[in-house]
């Protein structure tokens, strides 16, 4: 059986689903649905305990077949970000934790040593850490040596659709990695999604690219299918991309004089 | 007199918003409303954050011309009292309200920092988060409010035009052009995370205001990274003063202002609040906008005694008029219509830095504010 091993968790689904954006909570969940997604990501800033009509863990977290991965997203320093790991923790009761720390709101690009620092207490801490991070593979390589269960790097900005831009640096961290990556923002299309599957990610995460969609639900499931696919199509072994064939060796025909 | 500060001449992107934003610009506004749409939406999503206002004080020590708080208005002058502040917090969380505008007049004695401190403390304690439209304060002032729980400062300048503003704030601290200028620098070294800009339309040439407020938010954002920035757009409407506004800007102007704003500055928060009218508010909530206030009372007390069908003798103006007084169901009914969700929460005070922890000395704060009865 192919599955996601994050921890001791095992997923069959490789396609995780952010759940901002959305028009509303109803569509939301009927995308989640559709998607087969059996983790999700929720901002601990979007739980409301005191209106549960503007609530997204309340209604996610009565769904069944799924587990909550809450984000820090909103945290700018490792404090802060602990601080709301624990909340989260006490909240939704999940082990697992997204590290986002986007010191920069405008741009929400993710801050290394801070998310470093975070998840390095988090994981001592017996979290199932997930570290949002940019597509660096030497700081992929940190976060696994303290613990963390999978690297997060994204493929470019959040919410730029730009896609797989990051992706020379993405092959060096799936090449290098011992954990599972999973690529975390600025994917458009499923056919994208593909592509960072065939390339040997473990699982996407999608969010604005189903969130915004004409039709979320519709794309939700395509998305589902195209990560389906690349994952297969990883598994199977792609064939090599040709070169440019030559037929005859002249740079090593002396070989074979010997 | 302290020089006018060099980014005030610094030229990098404003040929290109200047070209949106020109009345007479080549860009039609339906295509800039097209790309400014798609950006928002890549961006932000189908969402819309809501904030309310709550007016602590009209107590004022300036003479801004066109302002309903002016000292020179004969308005009753009053503050809420720590009881008072908790009734009208308890009547905004009834609507939903958690993320909140703390607005007061000029500094005065009445209605001084320590006042202003303790309001912050104890609206805190209430709210998930807590901005404050106040006066100009020092650096260890802001800091103080920081650790009380303050999460943001709305400072508009008003307009970028020294002359023009020099006329304008007839008396008081605020007729000071540079401090004011320089007022967002200040909180963002105390620690305040995020700033609110703007220029109130109408005083002044509004593109020349506009590619200057655009200066102002690009310099804060290279020098303090980490800021949090919003652009608001009010527009001068009618005032208890009479006041009327030099430069009128109507609602294709604006509504192009909005969109060339959020193509130049595709990350910033853009606010609209209910001096607008509610069809130019529905309209404009797809198309840039991303933060709205919403059931706003500018008037001191006014959540609460409406509640309680108080009859005022002395009818008391607001600072300014609300044009869009739909209540929080109405206008979040027409958001969902639109497909775009209200979000009443969107902020976690875990994320306040050092004072998003339990805090006893913001507790002792709070508890320092007498009560009205």
């Amino acid at each position: 059986m192919d599955v996601l091993q994050l921890g001791s968790y095992t997923f069959s689904s490789r396609l995780i689903l952010g759940t901002g954006k959305f028009s509303n909570s109803k569509v939301m969940l009927d995308a989640v649905r559709a998607s087969g997604a059996q983790l999700v990501t929720v901002a601990l800033r979007r739980f409301n305990r005191e209106q549960l009509e503007d609530d997204l863990f309340g209604p996610l977290s009565a769904m069944e077949g799924i587990t909550l991965m809450p984000n820090t997203s909103g945290a700018s320093t490792a404090a802060e970000a602990v601080r709301a790991a624990h909340i989260a923790r006490e909240l939704s009761g999940s082990p697992f934790i997204k590290v986002e720390i986007h010191p920069n709101p405008q741009h929400l690009m993710p801050d290394p040593i801070e998310t470093y620092e975070a998840s390095r207490i988090l994981a001592k801490e017996g979290f199932l850490v997930m570290p949002y991070i940019a597509a660096d593979p030497v700081l992929a390589k940190r976060l696994e040596e303290v613990g963390c269960v999978s690297v997060m790097p994204l493929g470019s900005a959040i919410g730029s659709g730009q896609g797989l831009a990051t992706s020379e640096m993405l092959s060096i961290i799936i090449r290098e990695s011992g954990i599972p990556v999973i690529v975390d923002a600025g994917l458009r299309s499923p056919s994208e999604a593909a592509h960072a599957m065939e390339m040997g990610c473990e699982a996407v995460l999608v969010n604005s690219a189903i969130a915004v969609a004409g039709d979320p639900q519709e794309m939700a499931e395509a998305f589902a299918e195209a990560v389906a696919a690349g994952r297969k199509a990883f598994r199977a072994g792609l064939m090599q991309k040709s070169g440019s064939a030559v037929a005859t060796s002249p740079l090593t025909s002396f070989l074979g004089t010997l | 007199m302290r020089a006018v500060p060099e980014w005030l001449a610094d030229d990098r992107g404003t040929a290109a918003l200047g070209a949106m934003l020109s009345p007479t610009s080549s860009h039609s506004l339906e295509a800039l409303a097209a790309e400014s749409r798609a950006m928002t939406l890549r961006r932000f999503g189908r969402t819309m954050t809501l904030y309310a206002p709550l007016y602590l004080s009209n107590y004022c020590s300036s003479g801004c011309a066109y302002c309903g708080f002016a000292s020179d208005r004969k308005t009753p002058r009053h503050r809420l009292e720590a009881d008072e502040i908790r009734r009208e917090l308890a009547a905004m969380k009834k609507l939903g309200i958690s993320d909140i505008l703390l607005l007061t007049g000029e500094r005065t004695a009445a209605a001084d920092f320590d006042y202003l401190q303790r309001g912050v403390a104890i609206a805190a304690e209430e709210m998930q988060r807590v901005s404050v439209e106040a006066f100009p304060m020092s650096v260890s002032e802001y800091k103080a409010l920081a650790d009380c729980g303050c999460t943001g400062i709305t400072i508009y300048q008003e307009t970028y035009n020294q002359e023009r503003y020099e006329a304008l704030h007839r008396w008081g601290p605020k007729k000071d052009f540079i401090d004011r200028l320089e007022t967002p620098a200040r909180a963002l070294d105390g620690g305040i995370k995020t700033v609110g800009l703007g220029v109130l339309l109408g005083l002044s040439d509004p593109v020349e205001d506009a590619l200057n407020l655009y200066r102002h938010v690009r310099h804060l954002g290279r020098t303090w990274w980490r800021a949090g920035m919003s652009v608001s757009f009010p527009r001068m409407r009618p005032q208890t003063g009479g006041y009327e506004p030099t430069f009128p800007v109507d609602n294709q102007l604006l509504a192009r202002f909005i969109v060339a704003f959020r193509i130049a500055l595709p990350d910033t928060e853009l606010v609209l609040s209910t001096r607008e009218s509610a069809t130019f508010r529905d309209g404009m909530a797809g198309l840039g906008i991303t933060r709205m206030s919403v059931e706003s009372k500018t008037t001191v007390g006014g959540y609460s005694e409406n509640k309680e069908g108080d009859e005022c003798e002395e009818k008391e103006r607001g600072q300014f008029e609300i044009s869009d007084d739909r209540t929080t169901k109405e206008f979040c009914a027409a958001l969902r219509r639109q497909n775009i969700e209200p979000i009443f929460k969107n902020w976690e005070p875990a994320y306040n830095g050092p004072s998003g922890t339990i805090n006893p000395e913001r507790k002792a704060k709070a508890d320092t504010l007498p009560n009205k009865s």
